[in-house]
């Protein structure tokens, strides 16, 4: 089968998005509603370890996969590293095509904004245990 | 339709699959050994294919109860709405230059209306009500002295409603106004005569009711004055209203399909409405859900819904293996909602989540309750992933 819009990784990320949820308790919460899309992201963090990422996410299928590709590699790094998310690269990754940019940029202001907000409160998820 | 990948297909309104009485009636037609010769030639083995062309002509004619004179074989039913709608337009420019269509229409009109727009012509786009059907009293108010075509399309290809042609197209009879009708979803599946029906040009195709693609016919009224200018040039077939070889085989295929389809009309219909009641009965206690277009006009092979809070791409992706077509417009590309359920009234948020599910003669109640089960399960599943909103 040929012209499939969405890549095997897409599709794997899609049918199984173990990170979809929320986080009782939480180191650091976001939300973003724009364009359409809705993104919601949770961290219960260790210190400055994320040991939990969840989302939630209302949008098309590339955004849902790359929001599942984002909890699962950033679990167990540092908090700063989400400083560093890049949209260009997921979407290189994935791939998802260059029309969905816009969301995926939202996927980014959250990702980012998780960082701060949890550097800025780092005894919030000491509640967690 | 099902097979060893699981997928059950309901988009019959996009294609069917040909009857395998018409491939038996094709098959013959391609080899040296069939009629393959040119039915123009005046040979006799060109006077056999052209038999062919003869015995499905007055099939496809006896379906639509016309005259077979009145019919031209196209290459479906976009090429026959740009003959009907250009070429009336055309032939009939010294009259006026105002057509009137709807914003609901298939793209084969919708485009080719826009077109003639940026050639000067003056285009009225009348809104249908918000379940999808026309008022004939908003097309009465509609034509002016410069009208010369109306264009409304019979069953609508995303929503099944169906117009009252009759109504719509006395009127323009009264205003001596031509009416054609894009019936690429209704011939074959709702019962038409066009010798007394008030229907000038009527635009069908072959692979929607079970025949090959690519094989397709514009019926031309025979009344006085209409008449419609031809788009191509050369050889002079078909009275030179569309000249060019005919596709015999393809021809014969259509024709077969027509026998067949007027032979069983009413059981497929029965078992039409059957599946399509059974799929509703399954999905309507879901919250926010609701049914694009009107309930006492729906054409039984559609039912068309849309559900609150839900995102349709990703709903057409969990729907997978199971084959049906959303309201987006076509392509992920394009993420705009479809105009046909925005000129319905639809928000943008409801029109892009709706899902067109189409039935056909294969069509199995198993296929109906996996269908239900999955859009159930799919419902469940994006709104569980999806945030609220923000207070």
């Amino acid at each position: 089968m040929t012209a499939d819009p969405y890549s095997e990784q897409v599709r794997a990320l899609f049918a199984r998005p173990d990170h979809a949820g929320d986080l009782e308790k939480a180191s650091a919460r976001v939300h973003i509603e724009e364009q359409g899309v809705r993104i919601s992201l949770a961290a219960q963090c260790d210190g400055d370890i994320i040991e939990c990422l969840r989302f939630r996410a209302w949008g098309c299928p590339h955004l849902l996969a790359a929001a599942e590709a984002v909890c699962r590699s950033y679990e167990g790094q540092a908090l700063t590293a989400l400083q560093a998310f890049s949209a260009a690269e997921i979407m290189q990754t994935l791939p998802v095509p260059r029309e969905k940019l816009g969301r995926i940029l939202i996927l980014e202001d959250a990702v980012r904004s998780l960082g701060r907000s949890a550097r800025v409160s780092p005894d919030a998820g000491k509640d967690t245990d | 339709m099902s097979n060893s990948t699981d997928i059950v297909y309901l988009d019959y309104a996009a294609s069917t699959p040909a009857d395998p009485r018409v491939v038996d009636v094709m098959t013959p037609l391609f080899g040296a050994d069939g009629d393959f010769a040119n039915p123009s030639s005046g040979h006799v083995a060109g006077r056999r294919s052209r038999a062919h062309v003869e015995r499905a002509t007055g099939q496809l004619a006896e379906l639509l109860g016309c005259r077979e004179e009145e019919l031209v074989w196209t290459s479906g039913a976009t090429e026959s709405d740009n003959l009907a709608i250009v070429g009336a337009a055309r032939y009939r420019a010294d009259r006026g230059r105002h057509l009137i269509t709807m914003p609901t229409e298939h793209k084969a009109v919708a485009d080719v209306s826009r077109l003639l727009e940026k050639k000067g012509f003056e285009v009225s786009w009348l809104r249908p009500d918000d379940t999808g059907v026309l008022d004939p009293t908003i097309l009465e108010a509609a034509i002016r002295p410069d009208t010369q075509l109306v264009s409304i399309m019979h069953v609508n290809n995303e929503t099944g409603v169906i117009q009252d042609i009759e109504a719509l197209g006395a009127i323009c009879r009264e205003r001596d106004v031509l009416f054609h009708v894009d019936a690429a979803q209704s011939v074959g599946k709702l019962p038409l005569d066009l010798a007394s029906m008030p229907v000038d040009l009527l635009s069908t195709t072959a692979h929607k009711v079970y025949g090959p693609k690519g094989i397709g016919a514009l019926y031309i009224s025979g009344r006085p004055g209409c008449r419609v200018e031809a788009l191509i040039h050369g050889g002079g077939q078909q009275g030179g209203r569309r000249p060019g070889t005919l596709a015999v085989p393809l021809i014969a295929g259509f024709g077969e399909a027509a026998r067949i389809a007027r032979s069983e009309m009413q059981e497929n219909h029965a078992h039409l409405r059957s599946q399509r009641e059974r799929l509703w009965r399954g999905i309507r206690d879901l919250e926010g859900i609701v049914q694009n277009g009107s309930e006492s006009h729906a054409f039984p092979g559609i039912l068309n819904v849309s559900i609150e809070d839900v995102e349709g791409e990703s709903l057409l992706l969990a729907l997978e293996p199971l084959c049906v077509a959303t309201g987006s417009a076509c392509n992920s590309k394009s993420q705009e909602p479809s105009s046909v359920l925005r000129a319905l009234g639809r928000s943008d948020m409801l029109a892009q989540s709706a899902i067109r599910f189409s039935f056909g003669r294969p069509t199995t109640p198993d296929e109906v309750d996996i269908a239900v089960e999955r859009y159930r399960t799919a419902i469940a599943r994006l709104r569980d992933i999806a945030p609220g909103r923000a207070a």
